[in-house]
Order: C-alpha cells, then sequence, then structure tokens
C-alpha cells in the first residue's frame, strides 16, 4: 500500500528515502520524503513490509487455531485481537459469557492497554533520545507480563480467551496481584512526570510539533487516542459499551493541549498517560465485582462448530476502533475474516500533516502516532 | 499592544530558570537510583544466564508453556494435536499395534522451529498425553535439532506381519469366545 | 620549550640510562607519545567502563559484566569487535583525507594539554586559545567529512555539526576570557596558579559572575563538540549519529575515540580554568619540590587532575542519560541566545570585579 500525498510532486526537493529499517521509523514501512532544506515538504508512505497474510491464514485453520492466528495480529497487545474474534463469533452462535468470563476479559484488556501504553512511551522517549526513562518504563511493563504469564502461561501470545468465555480460571490471587501492580505503577507514574513528561527538554521537542486537525481526523478515520487527543470524543468503550464495560463509572479523557496547542505530540502523550491512570481506575471497580461462578460457556466444547451467518464486532484496542467482520459457512473453518485496524488510518493521515514538520521532528511525530505496522500490514 | 522591554527580559529570564529547574528536577529524580535508595529503587534487571538468575524454571507460573514433552504410552495417536496445531509443527504417524487396543505411534514429531506455543494442541489431547513441561532454553546449534521426536519408531516388514497375525489371533479369539 | 614545566619527561628519561643522552626534541616527542599512550588512553578506556557502569545504575540495569570481573575488561572487547569488523563498503579517497584531518586537528591540541604543574609543553602567553583553533579545524573536518559521503545523514550531519561549532565558539570565547580577566594572563600555569586547593579559591566560586561564565564555558563546550545532551548534530534516532553513520570498524572506533578525546579535552580545559587544575595543598607540593621528588609530584597532580575531570565528565553524563537530546536548531538557539547573552554578562561582571579588586 501507498498514501501519496494530494499535491503533485516537487522535483526541485532533496528526495530522501528511509526505511524499511531505520531508526526513526517506529517499524519496518518505507518514507520517500521530499525536504526543503531540513524541513519535509511532501512525504510519502509504504507499507506492506510485514504483510503475514493473516485473514487469509485463519481461513485455512480450524476455528480454535484462529484464536491463536489473532494473537498475532498486533503482538504487543495480543488480547485484543482475540476478544474481537470472539465477539464476533459469540455473535454468530448467540453464545452467552458467564459474567466472570466478563470481568476477566476486562482485567486483561486493561491491563494490556497499559502495557501497550507504556511501550508508547518508550518509544517516544526513544525518538527523543532519552535513555533512564525508557528502562524504567520497559521494569514496569514486565509486572504486567508477569500477571499474564501467571493467568495464561505466556507473556504475550496469550492464546487465553475463548469462544463463550476463557480458557481457564483465574488463579487464587490473581486479582490483588492486579491490584498490586496498579498501586505500583501509580507510584511510578509520579516519577514518570518528574523525570520526563514535564521535562523542558522533552515539552519542546514535544509540543507544537506534528499538530493534528480534527477535520484530518475524521477525512482519515482517526480513532483511539489520537483522535482523542484532537479533541473528538469517540471511545467504543463509551459509545457501543461491550464485554460489560457500561456497567461501569469512567471518563474518556480528552486532549488539553497543556505543552502547547491540543492535537499536538506532547498531547498525544500526555492522553495516554490520563489512560493508563483511567485504566487502573477502572481495574480497580471491576476487581470489586468479580462474580463466582464459571469462566467458560459449558455449550461450547472441543466439538463446537460456528453456525452459519456472519456478524461485525468492534472493540477499542490501544490505538483506536478494532472492528472483525467473520463469516462463517458451518463448515470447521472460517469462511472470511476480516479486519479493520486503527493503524491505518493513522498511516493515511500521516502525508497530510508532516509537511513543515523538521526532520528531526519526525521520529517524535512517528513515535507520537502509535503506528503498529502488525496490524496495519496483516 | 506594546510589551514593555522589562517584562520581555523578565519571561526571557524566567524561561531559562524554568528550563534548568526543569533539567536539576528529573536530574535528582533519577539520582538514587545510582545509590539504590529506597525500596522500589532495588530492582535491577535479573541476570541471565549467570550469576544464576532468580528465576529458574521451577519458578514459573504453573499454567507456563514451556516445551512440549508427549507421554507415548498413553498417546492414541488420534492426530487431534496434529489438526489443530496453527503452525502445522506437530506430525504423526501411527499403525496398528499388536492388540487391537494399542495403537504404535511409529512418529510423533515436534518442529520447534515453527511451534508458537500456544498451547491448543495440550488441550485438545484426549489422553493428557501432550504436556509443556516448564524447559524454555530450547536454542540448538543446527535446524535438525530443533526436532523433538516422540515415536516409537519405525517398524520392520517382519514386525507388521507378526503383529498383523497376533491381532488375527486375539480376534479369532474373541469369536470363539 | 624546554623549560622546567616539562622536566618530568626529562626526570623519567634521566632514570632510565639509554635515554638520558637523547636530544630536546626527543624529549618532546617521546612527552606526547606517553602522554596518548599511557593518560589518554587508558582515561578513555576507564571512562567508557565507568560511564557504562554508572548509567546502568542509574537505568537499573546491570550493565556490562561479561568480559573480566564486573566487565571491567568491556572497552578492550568493544576496542576489539570494532577493529576485527569488515568493512562492507569501499570509502573515497575524500572520506579518509578528511577523516586524517579531523584526526590530526583533533590530537594535535595533545601538545598544548595542561596535564600537571611538571608537564606543560607548550605553555605560552596564548595556550589557553589554542584549543579553539583546534576545535574549529575539527569542525571543518567532520563537516567535510560528512559532506564526502554522498548520503543524506552525512549531509545533514555534517552541516549539523558546522553550526553548532560556529554557535558555540562564541561563547566559549567569552568565557573564558572572563576566567583571564581574573588570572590577568592565559598561561596554563598562570591560570592555574591562580588558584589553590581549596575549593573556595577555585575561580568559579570567586565571584557569581566566574560562576556562570563556568556554566556557560561548560556548556557552551558541549555545543561546541556536539557532546550529549546538546548533540543535535549527531542525534541518533533520525540521522543515524550524522557523520558517523557510514563510517564502520576501525574507521567508527578513530572517530568515536575522537569524540571521547574531544570531551575529555574540554573537561581538563574547563577543570583547569575553573575548577582548581591541579593544585595540590601548599604543603605537598612545596615539600615535594623541595625533596626533588618530580615523578611522584607529577603523578599525583595528574592523578589529582584527572579524578576532578572524570567527576565533570560523569556529571555531564548523568544529565545527558536523563534528559532528552535537544533539536539542533534549539541547540544553536539556545548558544546564541541564552549561552552568549549570559556569557557577556558573566565578562562584564568579572571585570567589574577584578576592576574592583585592583583599585583596593
Amino acid at each position: 500500500m501507498t498514501i501519496i500525498s494530494s499535491e503533485p510532486v516537487r522535483a526541485d526537493l532533496t528526495l530522501w528515502e528511509i526505511g524499511p529499517y531505520h531508526s526513526s521509523l517506529p517499524a519496518p514501512m518505507r518514507l520517500k520524503l521530499r525536504l526543503d532544506g531540513e524541513i519535509i515538504a511532501q512525504c510519502e508512505v509504504e507499507t506492506g513490509y510485514l504483510h503475514r497474510g493473516l485473514e487469509k491464514a485463519c481461513e485455512l485453520h480450524p476455528w480454535r487455531a484462529a484464536i491463536a492466528y489473532m494473537d498475532h495480529l498486533d503482538p504487543e497487545v495480543a488480547i485484543f485481537g482475540e476478544l474481537v474474534l470472539c465477539l464476533a463469533v459469540e455473535e454468530i452462535g448467540e453464545i452467552i459469557v458467564p459474567p466472570r468470563a466478563q470481568r476477566i476479559r476486562i482485567i486483561l484488556a486493561e491491563l494490556s492497554r497499559i502495557s501497550a501504553h507504556l511501550v508508547f512511551m518508550v518509544r517516544m522517549a526513544k525518538a527523543v533520545g532519552s535513555e533512564t526513562i525508557v528502562h524504567y518504563l520497559l521494569r514496569d511493563r514486565e509486572r504486567i507480563l508477569d500477571l499474564f504469564e501467571l493467568v495464561a502461561g505466556a507473556r504475550f501470545s496469550l492464546n487465553f480467551l475463548r469462544f463463550g468465555g476463557v480458557s481457564a480460571d483465574i488463579t487464587d490471587g490473581f486479582i490483588e496481584r492486579v491490584l498490586d501492580v496498579c498501586d505500583l505503577i501509580r507510584i511510578r507514574i509520579k516519577e514518570y512526570n518528574d523525570i520526563f513528561t514535564f521535562n523542558y527538554g522533552f515539552l519542546k521537542r514535544s509540543s507544537f510539533v506534528g499538530k493534528i486537525d480534527p477535520i484530518l481526523v475524521k477525512s482519515s478515520g482517526m480513532t483511539g487516542p489520537n483522535a482523542r487527543a484532537s479533541g473528538i470524543s469517540f471511545d467504543v468503550r463509551k459509545d457501543m459499551p461491550y464485554i460489560g464495560y457500561d456497567q461501569f463509572d469512567f471518563e474518556i479523557p480528552l486532549g488539553r493541549g497543556e505543552g502547547g496547542i491540543v492535537g499536538d505530540a506532547h498531547d498525544r502523550f500526555l492522553l495516554r498517560l490520563r489512560e493508563i491512570t483511567q485504566s487502573m481506575e477502572l481495574l480497580k471497580q471491576v476487581s470489586d465485582h468479580v462474580p463466582i461462578g464459571e469462566f467458560q460457556n459449558e455449550k461450547i466444547d472441543k466439538e463446537y462448530i460456528v453456525p452459519p451467518g456472519e456478524a461485525y464486532a468492534r472493540i477499542e484496542s490501544s490505538r483506536g476502533l478494532l472492528g472483525c467482520h467473520v463469516v462463517s459457512d458451518g463448515s470447521p473453518c472460517p469462511s472470511r475474516i476480516q479486519l479493520r485496524t486503527p493503524s491505518v488510518a493513522n498511516l493515511l493521515a500521516i502525508p497530510q500533516f508532516v509537511s513543515g514538520i523538521r526532520i528531526e521532528d519526525l521520529p517524535v511525530v512517528l513515535a507520537s502516532l502509535d503506528l503498529g505496522i502488525a496490524e496495519a500490514d496483516r | 499592544m506594546r510589551i514593555s522591554v522589562f517584562s520581555n527580559i523578565a519571561s526571557y529570564i524566567r524561561s531559562v530558570f524554568r528550563g534548568a529547574w526543569s533539567i536539576a528536577e528529573s536530574c535528582t529524580t533519577a539520582f538514587p537510583y545510582i545509590l539504590r535508595w529506597g525500596e522500589l529503587r532495588k530492582e535491577i534487571t535479573e541476570g541471565y544466564p549467570d550469576p544464576v538468575s532468580s528465576k529458574t524454571a521451577d519458578d514459573l507460573p504453573p499454567r507456563s508453556r514451556g516445551l512440549l514433552f508427549n507421554d507415548i504410552d498413553r498417546c492414541t495417536g488420534c492426530k487431534e494435536c496434529e489438526k489443530i496445531c496453527p503452525a502445522q509443527c506437530i506430525r504423526v504417524e501411527e499403525e496398528p499395534g499388536a492388540n487391537n487396543s494399542k495403537i504404535w505411534v511409529s512418529v510423533y514429531d515436534v518442529d520447534f522451529s515453527r511451534c508458537i506455543f500456544c498451547g491448543l494442541c495440550v488441550e485438545v489431547c484426549q489422553p493428557a498425553s501432550l504436556v509443556h513441561t516448564r524447559q524454555y532454553e530450547g536454542a540448538a546449534y543446527h535446524l535438525t535439532d530443533l526436532i523433538a521426536s516422540f515415536g516409537r519408531g519405525q517398524i520392520t516388514a517382519e514386525q507388521r506381519a507378526s503383529w498383523a497375525a497376533l491381532r488375527q489371533m486375539s480376534e479369532s479369539d474373541e469369536v470363539t469366545l | 620549550m624546554m623549560s622546567e614545566q616539562n622536566s618530568w619527561i626529562i626526570a623519567w628519561c634521566n632514570s632510565i640510562s639509554f635515554l638520558s643522552e637523547i636530544p630536546g626534541w626527543a624529549h618532546a616527542l617521546l612527552a606526547l607519545i606517553s602522554t596518548y599512550c599511557l593518560v589518554i588512553v587508558p582515561s578513555g578506556a576507564l571512562m567508557v567502563y565507568l560511564d557504562r557502569k554508572i548509567s546502568a545504575d542509574l537505568q537499573a540495569r546491570v550493565g556490562p559484566n561479561r568480559a573480566g570481573p564486573a566487565g571491567i575488561l568491556q572497552p578492550l572487547a568493544d576496542l576489539l569487535k570494532l577493529l576485527q569488523k569488515e568493512a562492507t563498503k569501499e570509502s573515497s579517497w575524500r572520506q579518509n583525507v578528511w577523516l586524517s584531518v579531523h584526526t590530526m586537528a583533533l590530537y594535535s591540541t595533545l601538545a598544548v594539554m595542561p596535564l600537571g604543574s611538571m608537564a606543560l609543553l607548550v605553555d605560552t602567553e596564548m595556550s589557553a586559545f589554542i584549543p579553539f583553533w583546534s576545535a574549529l579545524v575539527l569542525a571543518l573536518g567532520t563537516m567535510l567529512l560528512g559532506l564526502s559521503q554522498d548520503s543524506v545523514p552525512g549531509w545533514f550531519g555534517g552541516i549539523r555539526v558546522a553550526a553548532q561549532t560556529l554557535a558555540g565558539s562564541f561563547p566559549a570565547l567569552i568565557a573564558l576570557l572572563c576566567v583571564g580577566v581574573r588570572a590577568g594572563n592565559f598561561r596554563w600555569s598562570i591560570l592555574a596558579n591562580c588558584q589553590d586547593f581549596s575549593p573556595w579559591s577555585w575561580t568559579f566560586l570567586s565571584n557569581p559572575f566566574q560562576f556562570i561564565a563556568f556554566i556557560v564555558f561548560v556548556m557552551s563546550g558541549l555545543v561546541l563538540l556536539a557532546i550529549p545532551p546538546l548533540d543535535g548534530g549527531v542525534s541518533m534516532s533520525d540521522i543515524h549519529g550524522g557523520v558517523s553513520s557510514h563510517l564502520f570498524g576501525r574507521r567508527l572506533s578513530l572517530f568515536r575515540f575522537g569524540r571521547f578525546f574531544g570531551f575529555f579535552f574540554w573537561s581538563i580545559i574547563a577543570v583547569v580554568l575553573f575548577l582548581g587544575a591541579w593544585k595540590l595543598p601548599l604543603q605537598v607540593s612545596e615539600g615535594l619540590r623541595a625533596q626533588e621528588a618530580f615523578r611522584f609530584l607529577a603523578t599525583i597532580e595528574l592523578i589529582w587532575l584527572l579524578a576532578k575531570t572524570f567527576f565533570l565528565m560523569l556529571f555531564i553524563t548523568w544529565v545527558a542519560r536523563v534528559n532528552p537530546r535537544s533539536r539542533v536548531d534549539q541547540i544553536t538557539d539556545f548558544a546564541w541566545k541564552v549561552l552568549s547573552p549570559f556569557s557577556l554578562a558573566a565578562l562584564v561582571g568579572a571585570s567589574i570585579c577584578a576592576g574592583w579588586k585592583a583599585f583596593l
């Protein structure tokens, strides 16, 4: 996929091609920059370097193996890929998910969101060359991965959700450990703020840089934290609640432009920091309401065949609206699985707003978009 | 509106000091780490593989998915694992065994270079012969070393013939009984 | 030239029988070579080790721990690894020329390096200015090295380094003048002699303006030589280290060591100008002089000087590890709009202070 800006290409500018592997890129992709001095005049994005044929691979395997494939939709946040497939299949089969399983799903999803946002902050810190905070952030993400390992047996590719529930019950003391980790991260966030968030050098690097217009957000279909940082209040958890998000009380933070203007790179950073806090609030609420009961719908056993039909499910992943269209024809394998991933919209927007920034800001802007090339190329 | 020179200078000096203060604040926040002050700052990266890490295979959580192990005596050769495997890393070949109730699993190869450790094979295993071990160190020098074989081995033609005869006998016994 | 100042090398030579007869120029050459091999290279290795270990502590990591006990041999391992790297691309003759110009400019400063009262090869009235000449030649070499690379990161790296050097040299020179105003001369020995062992007698604490001058001097050195955190010219995240992006193996190790040397040299100058140089307690140095233990005196002066230098370098590294790298236009802005006015204010203030003292 090549994304070019609408203006005609100017030949009088320096051409600089970056990629597929370059330290200013968060993931394998290719940028064709036309430079006017050190200022980017035009930009072209080329993706597809991480294409794995994921949608096709899902069609070739049994339904249950498709969950294992959806783990790899975005390896950093495996749970969202699983969740969206499970929700779509549950809609087709009209499977009722027990409340305990719903709560476990929320806990895992929110933990994944925190971990994804921590990784986002790592990318941001690396882009501006601040080394110390990178290690602190990764150290704290490790605690969350420990929780995943405890409950699912793996740190990244969880393969934990099943149609109609989850594959195993949470272990004793898991919820207490989740709360401990939340408390720890709450303390750490104060430290991050002191070291990094409001550091003068970081403010200078990221505020007023890479502003995204609300108009551009709408025209390119951006969702998630990037759109909310530009002031567009849209969150699937709030607007189209799933897995019982509507039973909890939480707020959707919006960009306020504290560092510079609404919708700049620093705003996107701050917004994700707030989302971490908000996710922890949510975790605290959920942990009080984990009912005792079964964790898996008993009707769904190993021989379960998804009935013919189709469904579309959408969730709020850490990067935005993640949609999944599933078609079943009653055979043991899915007939079609199609995904709508949030990072594609972010990629589409790049050529529209990077012109005019300096090449030194390019890593910061790209990092602040939180691109998941794995899910964009899929 | 004209802004006076003095307020310009004042705001200039204020911004210089704000920058200096913020940088000093960042540095002092990180400084206690050098001396490992406070409980929260004691945690550091674990050394691996030496000095011997605090995390050994026994410390892993009970559900950790390590390398696969198949207890071939209990394996029925039903090939469920082969069918479900998303990475197609399991290869099973089986033959009828010496008596009717036994299946001779001649080949049971797991290719760990393809395995994604999703755990689906363990989940579908009816006799629970396939399990995840706690072993996680699977590095090898050659790709072929990554194939773990649990099968009982190919049988010769004579064995096949004699087993077929044995089965025949037991069948006829059953009939006579 | 062959005055009392470099008597340390004569003292050492006289103790070895076959070296006692050699002519003066050979003494000077020997002094340069031994300074490089016995002071610069080991300090480089030690500094790399300390830097890596302390930043590992800062970042809640372990740091090098494989090569030797507690990873002490890590610098050697790094060097061996870089030396045995194969060249993947033929380098052009222009690149070789500019790399050698760059290296020569760098190491020409060895001759003016102040390493103690007994170890001053060149101690003229203009000594303190000679490093600036070297820094400018160094910037020229680096810029043309970058421009000769036929790659976008090289061009940007080269131009940015040149811009930074121009921006940084003005406040650095003014800050140097502040010290000269206090000492009355730019001779290393005189600049050092106006200070004493106790920190209260050091130039940077003598009055607030000298303190500003010290801060400005150190920071403009960071700008001038593109040392972290003010190293936008060799920024890693967008232009892959700029000039060094297309260097590898031996050339890269030469370039990197050159950058270390620049940092080291600047810190030594800062220590000599502002932080009490090599001055030991008066009784100690006088006593050793009286006993004619020149070798011992030279050694402990060097150790004291290097200890202060390392402390300053580690301080800067600490700041650099925690804070983000600045953008190159912000760095040049900072040098022109913040460092320069402050250095001028410091110069005015220091002159008034000096005049006040003279009047008294």
